[in-house]
């Protein structure tokens, strides 16, 4: 960067000297200096200008332009360049994750489509009806599921685990009876990984379902790379409560009624 | 301008090439101010993202698998601060779960400002060199595993101190060697910050552990 700042300010700078000793040095067709370039383009600009003999320097600068043309022409190449970086680094930089996501074929984008029951974010004790299976969002248990890279080997209560998307937990969902080899390659992406949780789901339509609020995607297929896509794109940054932890929720499986951590069942 | 154009027109056989010559030094001045304006736009935007630490820097790694490695302590320490009998295990718990947890915030909060995601698509501990095999299951040196959280949650009285001291000192020493490598790798200023103070108030912490395993241990 540092090398090409002065870059524009030689050019013109080298242009007001050339003006200068044009006006200084009225052209003789002598005294024209053929070897500098730069220092002959000016007196034949200017001394033309004032009505002095024309027709020795047209020759001169029309030919002797070239050069700094040139070198103004590289540096506006480079200037361009660095601008369209410049611009092209911004934009990518500061692409929302929401488009990131809804632009990996088939995710489902339910934040788009507005529907309260999805947008719901408030506390309701007791068994919940959700809208899409797994879900996405909506009414939840105060009690949110533990989230902290927690492999679940039993189906999980939605009521938790909705409030699990609220702090901006992936959650990995899968066929329940679905082959041990591919369970574990689905286990591999939630181990150690912080705001991630796994469970088998009763009555999947497909193998797999990867959800977080509002954007759910499902596949047959536990080797899909759009899998870790839509996991890196969404982690985290898709809380509606950012800075909230996924550690000290509820860890045990299987309905609501079954989860023994002192959720109230009252209405 | 008018100048420039005067002359031309008054020389009558030269019209054509003296208005040519005359244009050069308007052009050059304007091509010289665009030229000005437009590499200030450019270095203004680039700037930043060459000052910043980038996406698979030492500095973004350390960031994003430090906050999930702190992630695990808050999670023992707040299973340690509910459910422990021990007062000073219940205050240790909750210093290293409100310190970790702020850290955290500090660590998300670059991450955000130098325009990086909270994910990276580098595997953990990629940013440290010969760290190869130092992840095992996904977890990071020091880090528990779901067995032992398991048993953690499980514990109670004099196992459930055990467990959590013996885990958070495992803990400790993996925090400790990856924020000393932090120091070593980077020059930033607010890596070498929170990593140096991570390695001093953790080898603290370290002795604290280390007395009140032996106090459980011997009741």
């Amino acid at each position: 960067m540092s090398m090409s700042t002065p870059g524009p300010e030689r050019v013109p700078s080298s242009v007001k000297v050339t003006k200068t000793s044009g006006q200084g040095k009225p052209p003789t067709s002598a005294g024209s200096t053929p070897g500098r370039k730069p220092g002959a383009k000016g007196p034949a600009g200017k001394g033309g200008g004032k009505g002095r003999k024309p027709v020795t320097p047209v020759k001169v600068a029309g030919g002797r332009n070239w050069g700094p043309i040139a070198v103004a022409g590289v540096v506006v190449l480079v200037a361009v360049g660095i601008i369209g970086y410049g611009v092209y680094a911004a934009v990518q930089g500061s692409r929302d994750w929401q488009d990131k996501a809804s632009e990996i074929a088939g995710v489902v984008n339910y934040r788009k489509q507005n529907n309260a029951a999805i947008n719901d974010q408030s506390h309701k004790q007791g068994q919940l009806q959700y809208v899409t299976s797994p879900p996405v969002g909506g009414a939840h248990n105060a009690t949110p599921q533990n989230c902290s890279g927690d492999v679940y080997d039993a189906p999980i209560a939605n009521e938790h685990a909705v409030h699990s998307l609220e702090h901006g937990a992936v959650w990995i969902t899968y066929k329940q009876g679905l082959a041990a080899d591919q369970v574990n390659v689905l286990k591999s992406k939630v181990e150690g990984q912080d705001y991630t949780m796994m469970s088998p789901y009763a009555g999947l339509d497909k193998n797999v379902s990867v959800q977080v609020w509002g954007f759910q995607y499902k596949t047959d297929d536990v080797n899909d790379p759009k899998i870790d896509q839509f996991i890196k794109d969404t982690r985290l940054v898709s809380a509606l409560e950012p800075g909230v932890s996924c550690s000290g929720g509820n860890t045990t499986t299987g309905p609501l009624q079954a989860a023994g951590n002192g959720t109230v069942m009252n209405k | 301008m008018t100048v420039s154009t005067d002359p031309g027109a008054a020389a009558d056989a030269a019209a054509p090439p003296e208005t040519r010559r005359a244009r050069g030094p308007i052009w050059a001045a304007v091509l010289a101010l665009v030229l000005g304006v437009a590499l200030g736009i450019g270095i203004g935007l680039s700037i930043p993202h060459f000052t910043k630490p980038g996406d698979d820097s030492v500095e973004a790694g350390f960031l994003r698998d430090m906050s999930t490695h702190h992630a695990q302590a808050v999670e023992m320490s707040m299973i340690a601060h509910q459910k422990s009998d021990d007062a000073e295990i219940v205050y240790v718990a909750n210093d290293i779960a409100l310190t970790q947890h702020g850290q955290i915030g500090y660590m998300q909060a670059w991450l955000r400002d130098w325009g990086l995601s909270p994910t990276g698509s580098q595997k953990p501990m990629a940013w440290m060199p010969n760290s190869a095999g130092s992840v095992v299951n996904g977890l990071m040196p020091g880090m528990a595993t779901p067995e032992q959280l398991t048993k953690l949650r499980a514990a109670s009285g004099k196992e459930l101190n055990t467990e959590f001291l013996t885990l958070m000192r495992q803990h400790h020493l993996g925090g400790i060697h990856m924020a000393q490598e932090a120091v070593k790798l980077s020059d930033n200023k607010d890596i070498d910050w929170i990593a140096e103070s991570m390695v001093q108030s953790q080898q603290t912490e370290l002795g604290l552990i280390d007395d009140l395993l032996k106090k459980v241990q011997a009741s």
